[in-house]
C-alpha cells in the first residue's frame, strides 16, 4: 500500500470521529425525536465507515465485519425498532431536560475536554488514533450525562446507544476492535437489549399514559 | 463435556417451554432440566476436585474451582426456585393477578436467565463473560416488570437503565484491560481476552492501562453486584420481581458479578501487586456495609429489607477479599457458600406473606405464626440464620472475615466490622419478629401451606442447619480451592 492511501486513510478515521462528536452535540440540543434517531443513525453510519476505513489503512480484516455489522444493526434495524416504539406510543417530542439546552451544551464542551485529558496518556503508544480516542471518551461521557438529563425513556435510550458507540470507537481506536466473537456477542445483547427496551417502553407509555420517566418516582428508601 | 451440557440444558428447557402449552408440562420441564443441572453441577465440582480444572471447545469454555463453585450455587439457587415456583405461581393463576400467557413467559426467560448466569463462570474469554453478563441482565428485565404494575415497570426501567450503564463501564474496562495485553498478546486471535492467556503473560502487562481497567469493572459488575452506592436499583428489583426471580437475582446474580470481578482482581493483583485491587475492595466493601445498615433499621418494606441485606452481605465478603491473606478470601468464598444456601428461604417466606396479605408493608401484616405457622418459624430461622446467628454457617464465615482482618489489618476495620453486622443482627430481628409474632390481622384465617411452597424451604432450612455443624470435605475442600486461587495467586 502506498504512502499516500495511508496518509488518506488516517485523516478519513480523524474527519469521522470528528463527524461523530459534531452529531453527538447536535443531539444534546435536537428535541424531535425522530430527528434524534435519525441523527443517531448518521453517528453510526460515520462509525461504520471509520471502521472500514481503520480495517483499510491496518489491513486488519475482521473489522471489515464489525464495520458490516454496525452498517446493518446499528445504522438501519435500531432506528427502524425505535421509529416503531414512537409511531406505537404516539410520541413525537421529548420535553425539556432537567438542564435547559445552552447549559447541557456547555457541559458537554466541558465533558470533550475531559475526554481529551482522559485520552492523552494513552496517545503516546498509539501515534495517529489520539484523536478518535479522545473523541470516543467524549463521546461516552456525553452519553451518560444525556441519559440522566433526558426525561423521555426513548431519548434515553439513544443516549445509552451513542455511549455504546463512543465505547466502539475506543475499541477500533485502541485495538483494531475486540475479538469478532466478542463483537458479535455485544451486537446481538445491544440488539436484544434494544427490544426490550421497546418492549418496556410501550408498557410504561400504556400504564403511565406517558413516556417520561421523571413519572417514575414511587419507589424510594 | 459436563460443560456443553451445562449450558445445552436450560437452553433445551426454555425452547421446550416455548413449545409446550400446558401449565402442568412447563412445570414438569423446568423441575426435572433443574435436577439435572445440578447433577451437572455437582459433576462438575467433582472433575475440577480431579484435574483442577476442565475445559472445553478449545479452552473456549473454562472452569477452575472458582467457577465450579459459582456453578454449584446457581444450579442449587434455580433448583429451590423451580420447586418454589410451582406453588407460588399457581397461587397466582388462581387469583387472576397474572395470566397462562405471562406464566409461560416466566418458564421460558428463568432458563434463559439460568444459561446466561452458567456462561458467565465458564466462559474463559473475559469479552464473553461481559457478553454474558448483559444477558442475563437482559433475560431478567421482563421478569422483574412480570406483573406489569407501574411499580414494577419502575424498578425494570431503573434496573435496565442503571445496569447498563454500569455494564457499559465494565465493557470499557474490559476493552482496556485487551489494550493492556495487546502487545503481549497480539490483537489478531480470540484467544487475546482468554483468562488463562492474560494470566500467563499477567507480569507483562501495562500496568497503567491494567489500573485503569479495574476501576471501571469495579465500578461497572459492582453496579450489577449492588455495591454501595451502586445499588439504587436493588430494593426496586427484588421488592417487585415474583419471589422465586428476586431469590435468584440476590443469591445468584450476585455471586456471578462478583466473580466478575474477581477474575479482574486476581489478574490486577498479578500484575499490579495485590494492594490496590484489594484496597479498593476493602473500600467499597466498607462502605455498602456502613450504608446498608441505617436503611435496615428504618425500612417499612420486608422485600426491601432483604435486597439491604443482600448488600450488607455484599459487603462482607467484598471486607473479606480485601484484608486478603491466606484467610480473608476463603471466608469471603465461605460467605459466598452460606449466603447463598440460605438466602432463597427468606425471599420465599416473604413470597408467602406477601401473596397472603396482599402488601410487603410491615405496618400491614402482624401475627404471621397464627396464620401460616411453618412459614412463620422459617422466617424467624432464616432470619437468625442469615444475620450470622450460630449455629448458622453464616456465623463460621463472618467470624473467618473478622478474624482475617483483625489478623491482617489495623483493628478498626474489625470494629466497624462488629458494630455493622450486630446492629443489622438487632434490626433485622426487630422487623421480622414483629411480623411473625404479634396479633393476626383481623378477618383473616389460617390457611394451609402448600407442600410445593414448603419443601424447598425445609430442604433449605435443613440444609441451612447441617451445613453450619459439618460442612462435607469436597465441598470444604472446593472452596479451599476456590480461595488459593483468588488470594494465593500472588
Amino acid at each position: 500500500m502506498s504512502y499516500d492511501s495511508v496518509e488518506l486513510g488516517h485523516r478519513l478515521i480523524t474527519l469521522m470521529a470528528a463527524a461523530m462528536l459534531v452529531v453527538q452535540m447536535l443531539l444534546v440540543g435536537q428535541r424531535l425525536l425522530p430527528t434524534v434517531i435519525a441523527l443517531f443513525s448518521l453517528q453510526s453510519f460515520f462509525l461504520a465507515c471509520l471502521a472500514a476505513a481503520v480495517a483499510y489503512v491496518n489491513q486488519a480484516h475482521h473489522v471489515y465485519i464489525a464495520a458490516g455489522l454496525t452498517l446493518l444493526l446499528k445504522v438501519i434495524v435500531m432506528p427502524l425498532l425505535l421509529r416503531r416504539i414512537i409511531r406505537q406510543t404516539d410520541t413525537q417530542e421529548e420535553v425539556e431536560g432537567y438542564l435547559n439546552t445552552p447549559a447541557s451544551i456547555l457541559i458537554c464542551g466541558g465533558l470533550t475536554l475531559l475526554g481529551y485529558l482522559v485520552a492523552h496518556p494513552f496517545s503516546q503508544s498509539q501515534g495517529h488514533s489520539h484523536g478518535s480516542l479522545a473523541v470516543a471518551t467524549a463521546l461516552f461521557l456525553i452519553g451518560f450525562f444525556l441519559m440522566m438529563n433526558r426525561r423521555k425513556a426513548i431519548s434515553q435510550v439513544v443516549a445509552l446507544l451513542t455511549a455504546e458507540n463512543g465505547l466502539f470507537l475506543a475499541a477500533i481506536a485502541l485495538t483494531y476492535g475486540m475479538p469478532l466473537i466478542v463483537e458479535v456477542g455485544i451486537l446481538f445483547d445491544l440488539l436484544v437489549g434494544v427490544m426490550i427496551l421497546g418492549i418496556l417502553t410501550y408498557r410504561i407509555a400504556e400504564t403511565f399514559e406517558s413516556m417520561d420517566t421523571s413519572k417514575l418516582r414511587r419507589l424510594r428508601g | 463435556m459436563s460443560l456443553v451440557l451445562l449450558l445445552l440444558a436450560p437452553l433445551v428447557e426454555a425452547a421446550a417451554c416455548g413449545l409446550l402449552r400446558s401449565r402442568r408440562w412447563m412445570e414438569r420441564v423446568s423441575l426435572i432440566s433443574a435436577a439435572i443441572n445440578l447433577a451437572l453441577a455437582v459433576r462438575l465440582v467433582q472433575n475440577v476436585a480431579r484435574f483442577q480444572s476442565v475445559s472445553a471447545f478449545d479452552g473456549f469454555l473454562y472452569a477452575d474451582a472458582l467457577s465450579a463453585l459459582v456453578v454449584l450455587l446457581t444450579a442449587f439457587v434455580s433448583f429451590v426456585c423451580a420447586i418454589y415456583a410451582v406453588g407460588y405461581f399457581r397461587t397466582d393463576l388462581e387469583r387472576g393477578s397474572i395470566t397462562l400467557r405471562r406464566l409461560k413467559e416466566y418458564y421460558i426467560l428463568t432458563p434463559l436467565f439460568v444459561f446466561a448466569l452458567f456462561l458467565v463462570a465458564l466462559a474463559n474469554n473475559l469479552g464473553i463473560m461481559w457478553v454474558a453478563i448483559e444477558g442475563s441482565t437482559l433475560a431478567s428485565v421482563l421478569l422483574i416488570a412480570f406483573y406489569n404494575q407501574k411499580t414494577s415497570l419502575e424498578a425494570a426501567w431503573k434496573y435496565i437503565i442503571i445496569g447498563s450503564m454500569g455494564i457499559s463501564m465494565a465493557l470499557f474496562g474490559t476493552l482496556l484491560t485487551y489494550y493492556a495485553a495487546s502487545h503481549v498478546v497480539g490483537t489478531e486471535s480470540i484467544e487475546g481476552l482468554n483468562w488463562t492467556r492474560l494470566m500467563l503473560a499477567a507480569s507483562s502487562l501495562n500496568p497503567k492501562a491494567l489500573r485503569l481497567a479495574f476501576l471501571f469493572i469495579l465500578m461497572g459488575y459492582g453496579t450489577k453486584a449492588g455495591i454501595a452506592p451502586m445499588h439504587t436499583w436493588k430494593p426496586d428489583s427484588y421488592s417487585e420481581a415474583p419471589a422465586p426471580s428476586a431469590a435468584i437475582l440476590a443469591a445468584a446474580v450476585l455471586n456471578c458479578a462478583l466473580y466478575g470481578i474477581l477474575r479482574f482482581h486476581i489478574l490486577a493483583s498479578r500484575c499490579l501487586g495485590p494492594e490496590f485491587s484489594s484496597g479498593l475492595l476493602l473500600w467499597f466493601g466498607l462502605g455498602s456495609l456502613l450504608i446498608a445498615t441505617p436503611f435496615i433499621l428504618v425500612q417499612t418494606n420486608f422485600r426491601r429489607l432483604l435486597a439491604y441485606s443482600s448488600i450488607d452481605h455484599t459487603g462482607i465478603m467484598l471486607v473479606g477479599f480485601g484484608v486478603g491473606g491466606s484467610l480473608g478470601p476463603f471466608g469471603a468464598l465461605l460467605h459466598m457458600f452460606y449466603h447463598a444456601i440460605t438466602k432463597p428461604l427468606l425471599f420465599f417466606c416473604a413470597g408467602n406473606v406477601q401473596q397472603q396479605f396482599g402488601t410487603a408493608t410491615f405496618r400491614k401484616v402482624g401475627g404471621v405464626i397464627h396464620l401460616m405457622p411453618v412459614t412463620a418459624v422459617l422466617f424467624l430461622a432464616g432470619t437468625l440464620a442469615v444475620t450470622g446467628t450460630p449455629p448458622a454457617g453464616l456465623f463460621q464465615s463472618e467470624l473467618t472475615v473478622l478474624s482475617a482482618s483483625v489478623q491482617g489489618r489495623s483493628l478498626w476495620i474489625a470494629s466497624i466490622f462488629v458494630g455493622c453486622v450486630v446492629t443489622i443482627f438487632a434490626g433485622f430481628l426487630y422487623h421480622v419478629g414483629h411480623l411473625a409474632l404479634g396479633a393476626p390481622r383481623i378477618g383473616m384465617n389460617r390457611t394451609a401451606e402448600s407442600w410445593w411452597r414448603l419443601l424447598p424451604m425445609l430442604l433449605i432450612a435443613a440444609l441451612t442447619l447441617l451445613f453450619g455443624f459439618w460442612l462435607p470435605s469436597p465441598l470444604l475442600r472446593l472452596i479451599q480451592q476456590a480461595g488459593q486461587i483468588v488470594g494465593g495467586a500472588r
